[in-house]
Formats: structure tokens, sequence, C-alpha cells
């Protein structure tokens, strides 16, 4: 055991991610041979579906959970932005490159008001995280006036649904694609850029950081800037899987991301963080969701095993940090 | 003398890096009160850790009342009746006396804690201690040595057999002290055992029976306090490794620029209207007892902590230093008596550490530039002589010399010309010790010019050109390293206290 935790490939990819594959590669086979039908494309196209949105999710809090912070606003974020650029784009007629991009910077206001309490004004994220959670449910409900949203289909006569060709175009998983490149783009800026060492290390020790000249707060910020910007993001392929988005939800998919993480490696005490360990968290979660749906359970079993998966992997972390201590 | 209470035989201890004790032997009677020297560093802290459970010892035994006992916890060794009277005092500011002293094992009243009677029992124990506090006073309006009173009340009611002062003086004022040893020759007509760990060699002449020295981690020795001298006692505590001298003239040319000079500087209750300047290849020692105000000196002139007024001149300029970062772009240097929470990122590497302030400087575009950073580690590595396997060890895994040495590092490689180093050798072994003072008289040699604060007045005597001494937050004397003595240092620092 140990001298395969020591070999130099192992090292690199993370232990803990080699094993985390293997058990997703499990359930897959479990999944396959217990459900009829369960092995082949439809299926995976249908997981993939699930992974875009909640994968950008789930990217963007780990920025945040590398922080030291948590932000349980994005599920609602992500719902309160495909709600109003949706809103725009079937109420007012604005262009459906408009309504995108205001998704997206939708997400980024609510990133910099999160960013700002917390990292400026110095309130702890878990309380700003469930205010701006109940807003971002409030916001979109009062633009809509409480109605649903259904985006565009593939066929419409607008033309307007030539956005779904980002999630699929035919057969071809399109998202996959866009998927990979934003996690190539983020895997580079946590583990490349100023940015990246910036928010681990203040994770890890943020006075530290700060009495070594470091604008802290100005890191701190960036994290929940991403954070936002990838709700804005996943916005966008959440209805360009599922079309419709209704008003006042959102939360189960914090659970979801934040399991994600915490399977992936990152910690929630702070300055760990491992993008393709969220990847991996991401696949897993998705895999379970399309598992259950097909066991004909409900998504409230889910809920429960996410719920359960969240304790389980952060009394996994607690206890590793206090043995090495 | 009383028969035997606490045996602790061959004890041995180990951290990664460092063997803190070797095989370690220290015997307690009933009735006595036994100090527990050596230099910083030498292991007594370790050991009493060992005893009241904090720490698990890798072998040997200790035999507590006639019977072999191995606590867990502080919490078995205080129902067994050992207790630590700690340095740093643990107590909940917000909560009375009386609630300090039974918080843990409150008395109920059906289902709600009854304050009256924890006010009566505190009541009890002052008068049998003689001591004046109000129990229903709130514990941070307290003195630091009524604080520590309360913390003796406290473990005499936990029904104490053995009493463990940590550093109890190093707080107090004279006539705290007084009062401090009035309790323990109490305690010890009471047939009480004292372990008492000080650094005052008067003190242990005065208070104890028995003196039990230790260096490096190991045991050298037991002496009856009464049939030696205080030179016997250094002699034992320092061993054959030849001690420096203080230093008896300043290395810093007549004619040396002030680099820096802080003018009235005023930063809450701690700074008040600090003036002093520094100049190059300067080493400026800041003397002072605990809660001097000095560290909080430090923090304002760096910018951590805000300021109230005062002006800050680098090399003749004014400047405005309102956060660290300024600080560090004026070129000043902070090295954080608590390296742990201040000074590094403990789960982060050496090489990540080391260009935690200068990033900047390795960056290719947008891209850290890995190999570049590498290499400036590595070079400062050699250069200080940081023991490590290499630049991607965790700083966790390194002992606390080395850890100090990244800190250092840190610095260097920012270039500061302005360097403040806060108790440079706190927890740091003998041998290490002696590195970093190498390492500081180089960095003046150089030019660099180093503020130290220390609370060891042997390393202020052999460290510094010039001595700022504090006391309750006001600057108190400066004395020249020519001048300077332990009592003239010791004069200045308890000046203002009545």
């Amino acid at each position: 055991m140990k001298t395969i935790k020591e070999n130099a490939l192992v090292k690199k990819l993370g232990f803990n991610r080699i094993i985390l594959f293997a058990i997703l590669l499990l359930m897959y086979v479990v999944f396959s041979l217990i459900i009829p039908g369960f092995a082949g494309m439809a299926r995976i196209m249908s997981i993939f579906n699930y992974v875009y949105f909640l994968g950008f999710l789930a990217l963007g809090v780990t920025f945040v959970i590398a922080t030291g912070g948590i932000d349980f606003s994005i599920g609602p974020v992500m719902f309160c932005c495909a709600l109003m650029s949706g809103y725009m784009l079937n109420t007012y007629g604005v262009p459906v490159v408009i309504s995108i991009l205001a998704s997206i910077a939708i997400g980024f206001c609510f990133g910099c008001f999160n960013g700002s309490l917390v990292a400026f004004v110095g309130v702890p994220p878990f309380i700003v995280s469930m205010a701006t959670m109940n807003i971002a449910k409030g916001l979109g409900s009062v633009f809509t006036k409480t109605q649903s949203v259904s985006w565009p289909q593939g066929n419409d006569p607008s033309g307007n649904g030539w956005f779904r060709n980002l999630v699929k175009v035919g057969d071809v998983p399109t998202g996959l694609i866009v998927f990979a490149v934003a996690v190539i783009i983020l895997f580079i800026v946590m583990n490349h850029t100023k940015a990246g060492r910036y928010i681990l290390c203040l994770g890890s020790n943020k006075e530290a950081v700060r009495l070594s000249g470091v604008d802290v707060r100005k890191w701190q910020m960036l994290a929940y800037v991403i954070c936002g910007l990838m709700a804005g993001i996943a916005a966008i392929f959440f209805v360009g899987a599922y079309t419709t988005v209704q008003p006042g939800l959102g939360d189960t998919y914090n659970n979801e991301a934040i399991a994600s993480c915490v399977m992936g490696g990152t910690s929630m005490a702070g300055g760990l963080a491992s993008i393709g360990g969220t990847v991996i968290g991401v696949f897993v979660i998705s895999l379970l969701q399309e598992g259950i749906m097909a066991l004909r359970m409900t998504k409230e079993v889910q809920m429960i095993i996410t719920g359960l998966i969240v304790i389980v992997f952060v009394y996994a972390d607690v206890s590793a940090r206090r043995r090495k201590n | 003398m009383g028969e035997v209470i606490l045996t602790m035989k061959d004890i041995d201890k180990t951290f990664p890096g460092v063997h803190a004790l070797d095989h370690v032997n220290f015997e307690l009677e009933k009735g006595e009160v036994h100090a527990l020297m050596g230099e910083n560093g030498a292991g007594k802290s370790t050991l009493m850790k060992v005893l009241t459970g904090i720490y698990t010892k890798d072998s040997g035994s200790i035999i507590y009342e006639g019977r072999e006992v191995e606590f867990h916890n502080t919490h078995d060794a205080q129902e067994a009746g050992i207790v630590i009277v700690h340095q740093e005092l643990n107590m909940v500011g917000d909560l009375t006396v009386a609630q300090n002293i039974f918080i843990g094992r409150e008395f109920m009243k059906g289902f709600m804690i009854d304050d009256r009677k924890m006010i009566e029992e505190s009541r009890k124990l002052f008068d049998e201690l003689h001591i004046s506090i109000d129990p229903k006073a709130r514990m941070s309006d307290l003195t630091v040595g009524k604080q520590q009173m309360c913390e003796i009340a406290k473990a005499i009611s936990h029904k104490a057999k053995v009493i463990i002062f940590d550093e109890p003086s190093a707080a107090l004022t004279e006539k705290e002290i007084e009062d401090l040893f009035a309790i323990i020759r109490d305690l010890r007509k009471q047939n009480l055992g004292i372990i008492y760990i000080s650094h005052r060699m008067d003190e242990i002449k005065v208070i104890t029976d028995r003196v039990t020295v230790m260096r490096d981690g190991t045991y050298v020795g037991t002496l009856i306090t009464n049939d030696c001298t205080k030179e016997d006692i250094i002699n034992m505590m320092v061993g054959r490794v030849i001690y420096e001298e203080p230093k008896t003239h300043s290395m810093v040319p007549a004619d040396a620029p002030v680099v820096l000079k802080v003018d009235h500087l005023n930063a809450g209750k701690m700074v008040q209207d600090v003036s002093f300047e520094l100049r190059k290849g300067e080493i400026l020692g800041f003397s002072g007892l605990m809660g001097a105000g000095r560290t909080e000196t430090a923090r304002a002139l760096f910018g951590a902590d805000p300021k109230t007024s005062g002006d800050i001149y680098i090399n003749g300029q004014k400047v405005e230093i309102n956060s660290p970062r300024d600080a560090v772009k004026h070129g000043i240097g902070y090295l954080s008596e608590d390296r742990k929470r201040y000074g590094i990122v403990v789960q982060k590497t050496i090489t990540e550490n080391s260009t935690l302030a200068t990033l900047e400087k390795y960056m290719a575009g947008l891209f850290i530039n890995k190999a570049a950073e590498k290499a400036v580690t590595e070079q400062y590595i050699k250069e200080l002589d940081t023991k490590t396997p290499s630049a991607d060890q965790l700083v966790v895994n390194l002992s606390g010399g080395n850890q100090q040495k990244v800190v250092i590092a840190k610095w260097l490689v920012r270039n500061c010309d302005i360097l403040i180093f806060d108790e440079p050798t706190r927890g740091i072994d003998v041998g290490a010790k002696n590195e970093i003072y190498k390492l500081m008289n180089r960095l003046a040699s150089e030019g660099k010019s180093i503020i130290m604060i220390s609370s060891e007045m042997t390393e202020i005597l052999r460290m510094s050109d010039r001595i700022v001494v504090m006391c309750e937050g006001k600057k108190t004397g400066e004395i020249p390293i020519e001048e300077a003595t332990q009592e003239a240092i010791m004069d200045k620092a308890t000046r203002d206290i009545a």
C-alpha cells in the first residue's frame, strides 16, 4: 500500500482521486448490472447534461472553499440567472447572445456582492451566502412575476435555439468540450497563477499572508467572483439541457456541488483544493442522480445520499488533519 | 523531607526533527517546591505536557502516588490531582470569576446552574488562600496577577496534590510576586507538591527547595537549592557550551544614517507616544516585561494594527503605512513572535512560503514561473543552511529553527532593509538559536537594520547595539549597549508599575 502511494505518478494524480475514480467506474458497472438498459449512450448523454451545470457550480465553489469560505447561494443564483436572462429573452425579445451574457453578468454581480461582504465588510461567508440564497430566490421570482421561464427549443422558429449547440449537436456532446476547456483554464488559474496561489495560501493562513504584504481582501473576493461567474455559465447549460426553470428553487444543487468538491479532496478548512478531484466528484454525483432516477426512486433519496456524502467526506478530512497534528 | 509523590523516569519524546526529551528523570516530594530550570527549548514545558497528558511519551514511566499512570488529557490529570497553572492563562474573559473557577463542573439546582453556590464556594477558596477577589467580577476586568490567583484557586478546588507553575511571575509586578510566594508557601505547608518553572534565578533561590536542571532535552541533575549558588545552576544549564558574552560595544559606525524614525506613535493602550530611531546596520533591542507593548509597537509600525497617530520616516522621507502591504513596499519585514499563526503558511511548501511576499517578481506573464521560484528558494535554503530534504517540503514538517529560517528567507527574497524580529528564538532549540544569532549579526553587518524584540535578557544583552525599554505601552528608557546591565534594564522595565 505504502509503495503504491509513493509512486511518482500516483503522487501526482493523488491517491484519493484515483480511488474516487475507481469508485466512479465501479458505480457505473454496478448500476449497469442491476438496472436493465442502464448501459448505453442514452444514459451517458443524460449524465453529461447533469455534469455540465453541476460541474460549473462545483468548480466555482471549489475556489470559495479553498479560501476557507462557503457559498450556499450558488444553486439559487444559477436559477436566478436563468430566470432573469430567460425572461429578458422571452418578454423583451433581446437577442439570445445578450441573454447569455446577461446571465453571466448577473452571476458576476452576485459574486461581487458575496465577495465584497465577506472580504471587505467581514461578514461570515455562511451568513452572507444564506442571505444571498434568499435574495436570489426572491429576485428571480419578482423579476419573472413568479412564473417559470422556458428557454427556446433547438428548432425554435425565432432561431434563438442555436445556443443549445453549446450542449450538444445531434448526438455529439459538445458541452463536454466547453466543460473541458473550462476545467483546463480553472486548473491553470488554481495552480499556476498568482490568484490561485494567494487563494490557497489565504485559505490556509490568512493572517500570515496579510502580514506578508498581500492584499488578501482582493483575492478573497476574487474567489467569490469566480464562483458567481460559474453560476452564470451553469445557468446556460442548465436551460440548454432542461429548458425550464422555476422560481424559488435551486438549493438542492448547493449540496451536490459542495459534495463534489469535498469528495475530490478540497478541504472545507481551506487551503487545499483539487480541480481534478472536483471534476471526478461531479461525475460521481451525476451518475448517482441518474442511477437513482433509473431505480425509480425520488430526488429526495438522492438528497439524503448527498447529505451523507458531505458528512462522511468532511469527517474523513477532519480526522486526517487531526492525525497529522 | 516528605515522601515522594511523583516520579518520572526515563521519559523519551521525539517530534519530527527534534529529540525533545532524551530519557529525562524527575522526582517530586510532598511539601516541596521543586524548580525546573533550563534554557528556552531545554524541554521543561514538553516534560510537563507529557506529565499532564497533552503529549504522549514515546517511552519511560510516570509513577504517581505509588502507581504507574498515563494520562490521556489534562482532564484525566486534573481528576487525579495534577494541575497546571499556565503562563498564558486559560480563562473565559466574559464569565465571572466564580463561573471560571467551576467551569465544566458547575453546581446545579435542578436544571439550572446554581450561581449562588459557586460564588459562595469561590469565596471560601479565596479566604483559604487569603486572596481578596470578588467572585462576581468579570474575569477580563482583573489584572493578570489577579487572574493568575484565580487559576491557583481553581487548581486548589480540584483537590490538587501537585501544582505546576509555568513561569508564573513573567507578567507579574513585584507586589504580585510577593503575594504569589505567600500562597505558594501556604500550599507547601498543606503538603502539596509544587513544580515551579522559571527563568528568574533570584526567585528560585527564594522560593524553592530543590532544583532540577534540563538542557537540550536531557536531564542534567538535581540540587538542593540552599546548598548551591546561582553560578552552579547556570553552569548546569549552559553546560560546556561556551556562552557568548554580552556585546560590549556597538557595532554601528558613528556616522551610520538613520533609516527609520518613529515619531510619537500611538495605537490604543499598549502603544503610547513611542519614538525611536533605527540606524543602518544596527540591531536595536526592545526589552520589557510581557505585555509591555513591544509587539504592539512593532505591529502598529508595520501596519498590521491601526495606529491612532504618529509619523514614520524612512531614510528621512515621511511615509504612510496603513497596512502590511504599505510596510512591505517600503522595505520593512516583520517576523512575528507567533510563527505558526502570523509567519508561515504551514500547510504549504518552503517555496510557496519563500516567495509569498514577492510573487510578482516570479511571474511570467499571467503565470507563476515555478522554476525561477524554486531556484531562489534553493539559493536561500543553501545560504541560511535550512535543513530540509527539498524546497518542496511542507513547512509543517520542519523544526522551529528551520521554520524561522523560512520566514527570514521570505523577507530576504523581498530584499527588505528593515527587519523586525519579534522573539526570534522562541521555541527554537539551543543549536538553532546560535545559528539565528549569527545570521542576524551577518545581516546587520551587510547593512540591514534590525529591530529585535526579546524577553530574554541574555539575548538582549548579547545581540543589541542599543536597547529600548518599554513598560505598559510607554518607552521608559534607551540604553546604549556600553551602559546596559540586567539591573538597569529591569529597573526601566518595571518603572511605571505601582
